[in-house]
């Protein structure tokens, strides 16, 4: 990072968002992931932001138009906990990627970067957990954070804060770092996103 | 205000300084919003006794609500000898009488200290935390809690929040006043009036808010200091803080949009949210620059440098 970059600049965004891709492949390679069609970029919502105002028809123009737009199909949703989601839904894991990145950087380009505070990929899970049982398509999110610009695996149990399985959390975790994944080092830091509406 | 007076410590000059800029500007805030208050023809300075009265029952009973709310079981020096051998060795350091022991039955590791002088100190450690670090490593952390203690960071952090919580009773008051146009006739101020002593006082609510959550990262970061000065070993709690971010149980209950809005609209005065204690994971200041100071000192009393 130099010094005129800021620490918002989006190519770090992108360097360390990336990650996602090689760790997806190889995981699905070994049969051990495979990723759902969603994805999300959770903000919150500001009056004051105009292109927030009227993120629904700006995302159709950065996701659709010119020849290498993405093409995801996306919708706007509020969830109950006060923050409003662009919820991405793509076949192709590379493209859903790219248009999550497309979205948060659109969002950061035009005032929107405190806003901002997690992209959340869908992916499930096939193998033997920490408590040694096998378990086939478990639901697994794995969130980037904006402001620590890394990913942690999240696994929740229930709808209710704090009901999430933190062994095959950090088990998983270990594994997406070894596959290159930029896994967030604090653990601390690795905070649920209870109710994902997708 | 004491800081480490019982031993000669060698201090950060620059976070001293900074504390006490910090502590300055706040006194120095609140005196001349006193004087707003007052210019304002304000009658509403009685809400000090009894948001006194709340703060001073927090304060003289911290380590009473400690064990209550938390669960915590002080143990005697049979119960618990080697902790008590560990704590002993560390109280006598500091030159400050033998603390109060707790332990707290849970996986979670984590450790705090209350108490509003050295007289009157707990300090708490969590069975998770006993477990998994190893000696070195938890002298470390009771040492830096201490530190909290030989500081006398309770005191500081108490008198911070009466005048942070102070302003916020004002700022609901004055918003319910403004709403139903004044409680039981004492006014004769036009709307403008209230209106504009409302907006100053949400301003000084926020500025107080950011001059005590510095107040809380310079005393984290001088009770690392001091706590390094006393053990020799900056980097024994370095290590223990790092081991003990990277364990499965501080995976957090916390949800993120909470961390945002937290943020944004810190309702909670920080420290009264520690319910009058100092945690050893408080959010403020971030656990990587703690360490990386730590690592910083470490090199520093390697090579000898001050």
């Amino acid at each position: 990072m130099g010094f005129f970059d800021g620490s918002k600049s989006p190519k770090d965004d992108w360097s360390t968002m990336s990650t996602v891709i090689k760790a997806e492949a190889k995981l699905q390679a070994l049969g051990e992931i495979t990723p759902s069609r969603r994805a999300g970029v959770i903000f919150r919502n500001s009056d004051k932001n105009v292109f927030l105002n009227s993120i629904e028809s700006e995302l159709k123009s950065v996701l659709y138009v010119g020849d290498g737009a993405t093409k995801t199909a996306f919708e706007i949703q509020d969830d109950n906990r006060g923050m409003r989601w662009v919820v991405l839904e793509d076949g192709n894991f590379n493209d859903l990627v790219s248009s999550v990145f497309t979205v948060g950087n659109a969002i950061g380009l035009n005032d929107g970067a405190d806003n901002l505070l997690a992209a959340v990929f869908e992916l499930y899970f096939t193998g033997t957990v920490e408590d040694n049982t096998y378990r086939s398509g478990l639901r697994t999110y794995w969130i980037y954070r904006y402001d620590r610009k890394a990913f942690y695996p999240f696994v929740p149990t229930g709808e209710s804060e704090g009901e999430r399985d933190r062994q095959t959390e950090a088990r998983l975790g270990q594994d997406l770092r070894k596959y290159g994944l930029a896994i967030e080092k604090s653990l601390t830091e690795w905070m649920g996103l209870w109710g994902i509406p997708f | 205000m004491s800081s480490t007076t019982t031993r000669k410590f060698h201090k950060d000059r620059g976070l001293v300084t900074r504390m006490y800029f910090t502590m300055f500007m706040l006194g120095f805030l609140y005196a001349v919003f006193a004087l707003f208050l007052y210019s304002a023809g304000t009658a509403m300075i009685f809400i000090a006794p009894i948001v006194g009265i709340m703060v001073a029952v927090q304060y003289f009973m911290s380590d009473r609500l400690i064990l209550m709310s938390t669960g915590a079981k002080t143990v005697t020096a049979e119960q618990e000898p080697a902790l008590h051998k560990m704590v002993k060795t560390l109280a006598d350091r500091y030159e400050m009488p033998m603390p109060k022991i707790a332990v707290i039955d849970t996986a979670i590791p984590n450790a705090f200290a209350t108490g509003r002088n050295p007289k009157n100190a707990l300090v708490a450690v969590t069975t998770g935390i006993q477990q998994r670090l190893s000696e070195r490593e938890l002298s470390a952390v009771i040492g830096h809690e201490l530190a909290h203690v030989a500081n006398r960071d309770m005191r500081v952090l108490a008198i911070a929040n009466f005048l942070v919580t102070l302003t916020s009773f004002l700022m609901t008051m004055l918003f319910w006043n403004m709403l139903f146009g004044g409680m039981g006739g004492r006014r004769n101020n036009s709307g403008g009036g209230v209106m504009m002593v409302y907006l100053v006082t949400i301003v000084v609510y926020f500025i107080g808010q950011l001059l005590v959550l510095a107040l809380t990262r310079y005393r984290e970061y001088g009770a690392d200091h001091t706590g390094a000065e006393i053990s020799g070993d900056p980097g024994a709690l370095a290590d223990a803080l790092e081991k003990i971010s990277g364990t499965v149980a501080t995976i957090p209950d916390k949800d993120l949009r909470k961390l945002q809005t937290a943020n944004a609209f810190l309702i909670i005065p920080a420290a009264l949210k520690g319910e009058g204690s100092m945690n050893l994971f408080s959010t403020h200041p971030p656990l990587e620059e703690r360490i990386k100071r730590l690592r910083e000192l470490e090199q520093r009393m390697r090579y000898g440098l001050r």
